[in-house]
């Protein structure tokens, strides 16, 4: 209970500090929300007005008590550039988002349980050196390159997806997933990349463990061994990872989203960083960065739940 | 004893040194203006006697563009990752050797501040400063600096418990000299593997922001930049994405592989 307790302060403890750190990079940082609506060149008493009208010139403290107090009664303020409330904005892109995150969650560990277990069984052989190297290859382009590619291969080529924009899953599931596809093949090869070199890692010292020499004595077949009490044993610190990557995903999706034009969160973070939309900035900035924490929040609480020996007193 | 130089780390370095070699070498073969020369008759050619690897949209050579691209992007990845050890070392220092609350506060704002994707916060302060090359940097250099802090953290707080800080403490030795004489030496090994492998880590970030044109701004070369320009012709010149996709994927895949070089060297515990 106090566990639960400590927890939760600690939440509210890091949201807080997640709050203040984007409020000070957007605020302390040259260029404010009036020069942004009135341009460089406007005229300086009309810009002094519209600072004082906007509060942009009563001391930083306010202006974050302002901010923090508004975001805690639901109003996020508007975005500048889109002209909306900018808490509907961050509602809906969340949700297109969130498809491409699950997708490219799924590819990866879809392709690097298998390739990671292949790698560990063989160990030595080939067969690791291909897998090794193919991960080391998917670490070391850029997610956009993969992206490019891509369009270039499955989109112009082959036809086979469209290589732009996004389609509203309620509205029609298959035309969204489609349209996610390519963007979540992209994000998921450099993680596929990484949970792969994970899988191998973990699978292999589980392999050398006395249990599965066990299991060999007692006749078990190598199938049996591998896919079902070694890999049991290994899906936890990989599926821990994998969780721990949702936060490079969220950046990631910055870059990809763009190239896609995939109006989701990262699309709608490069329209606010790109056009100095300081509210939309504050506000995408803030929930990226909850998201991340909040993520990595629930896969340690999973951790503890699947691995009953590291469970806390 | 174990085998000390693995031939993965031999590839990496050879790679990692015509990089370089690349880079340096650019504007001393090649008059001055060839970078920017443009030449309408020759847009967009593929690979040829006279451009080894085509030319882009402009009629530049592209073996010379990705050449000094590769300038800029060794350039910011190297100040970046020099500036996020700046910044990271003395958090990390600190809170490895004094622990208890001072730890406990800082690794607080380090794991908050880790909370921000890299590329996000690297984004944010590009663009709230104004892109730009020192601004590219100083945006790599601060999103980096927590994980730097973190790990020297780690490393200062295993040094600061070993019997050798307890005698240099019995002998008198006050805190700064500890700190720098005694504990700092012993944990640069872990630091300069960490750093080489954050130098990967910060040609992809420099790529993407500039890619999305919050990093290097042209007329300055840049393998993202070039990407991004490669967009509109993909079709009709693949060359154009493939030339930058590649020199990135040669100057990373180096650095990842001498990674286990230095760590053999440096960091025999790590195996």
């Amino acid at each position: 209970m106090t566990y639960i307790l400590n927890r939760l302060l600690s939440i509210a403890l890091t949201l807080f500090l997640i709050s203040v750190i984007t409020f000070s990079v957007t605020t302390i940082l040259p260029g404010d929300v009036a020069t942004m609506i009135m341009g460089t060149q406007s005229n300086p008493v009309a810009l002094a007005g519209l600072r004082k009208s906007l509060g942009l010139e009563d001391p930083l403290i306010v202006q974050y008590g302002r901010w923090i107090g508004g975001m805690l009664v639901g109003d996020w303020g508007h975005s500048l550039i889109f002209k909306s409330a900018i808490s509907e904005l961050l509602v809906q892109k969340i949700k297109a988002s969130s498809l491409i995150v699950v997708m490219s969650m799924a590819i990866a560990l879809a392709c690097a349980i298998p390739l990671g277990v292949w790698a560990a069984v063989h160990r030595g052989r080939w067969q690791d050196a291909v897998s090794t190297n193919v991960a080391l290859v998917g670490v070391s382009l850029p997610d956009f390159f993969w992206g490019i590619m891509m369009i270039l291969l499955f989109a112009r080529t082959l036809g086979w997806f469209p290589s732009s924009g996004f389609a509203d899953p309620s509205v029609n599931l298959w035309l969204a997933v489609t349209h996610a596809f390519l963007p979540a093949l992209a994000l998921g090869l450099g993680l596929m990349a990484l949970l792969t070199r994970m899988t191998r890692s973990t699978m292999t010292g589980i392999l050398g463990q006395e249990f599965i020499r066990v299991g060999r004595a007692k006749g078990l077949s190598e199938r049996t061994i591998v896919w079902r009490y070694a890999l049991a044993n290994a899906i936890g610190p990989v599926l821990t990872v994998a969780g721990l990557q949702v936060g490079y995903l969220f950046g990631s999706i910055i870059v990809v989203e763009t190239l896609f034009n995939y109006t989701g969160m990262g699309w709608l973070t490069y329209q606010a960083l790109l056009n100095r939309d300081i509210p939309l900035i504050q506000a995408t900035v803030f929930v990226i960065a909850a998201v991340v924490m909040l993520t990595n929040l629930v896969v340690d609480v999973l951790y503890l739940y699947f691995d009953p020996r590291i469970r806390l007193e | 004893m174990k085998r000390f130089i693995s031939p993965k780390g031999i590839i990496g370095l050879a790679l990692i040194i015509l990089v370089i070699l690349a880079a340096v070498l650019a504007p001393l073969v090649l008059p001055a203006d060839f970078a920017t020369r443009m030449s309408m008759s020759a847009r967009l050619r593929p690979p040829s006697a006279a451009h080894w690897l085509g030319t882009d949209q402009l009629g530049r050579d592209l073996l010379y563009r990705v050449m000094l691209g590769g300038q800029t992007s060794l350039k910011i990845a190297g100040a970046a990752v020099v500036m996020s050890v700046i910044l990271g070392l003395p958090i990390g220092l600190i809170a490895g050797y004094y622990r208890g609350h001072v730890d406990n506060l800082l690794m607080r704002l380090v794991d908050t501040l880790l909370s921000f994707p890299v590329l996000l916060l690297a984004l944010t302060i590009s663009a709230m400063l104004g892109p730009s090359l020192p601004n590219t940097i100083i945006a790599i250099g601060v999103a980096f600096s927590p994980f730097i802090a973190r790990i020297i953290r780690g490393e200062a707080l295993r040094v600061a418990q070993m019997p050798y800080v307890e005698a240099a403490r019995a002998a008198g030795t006050n805190d700064l000299q500890m700190v720098l004489r005694h504990i700092l030496p012993n944990i640069m090994p872990p630091i300069i593997v960490q750093a080489t492998l954050s130098l990967a880590f910060a040609i992809l970030a420099e790529a993407g922001l500039s890619f999305l044109g919050l990093g290097t701004q042209p007329p300055q070369s840049s393998w993202g930049l070039m990407i991004q320009a490669s967009r509109d012709y993909l079709d009709v010149a693949p060359w154009t994405a493939l030339v930058p996709g590649a020199a990135v994927a040669v100057t990373v895949l180096g650095l990842n592989m001498s990674g286990d070089i230095l760590r053999d060297v440096f960091d025999p515990r790590a195996n």
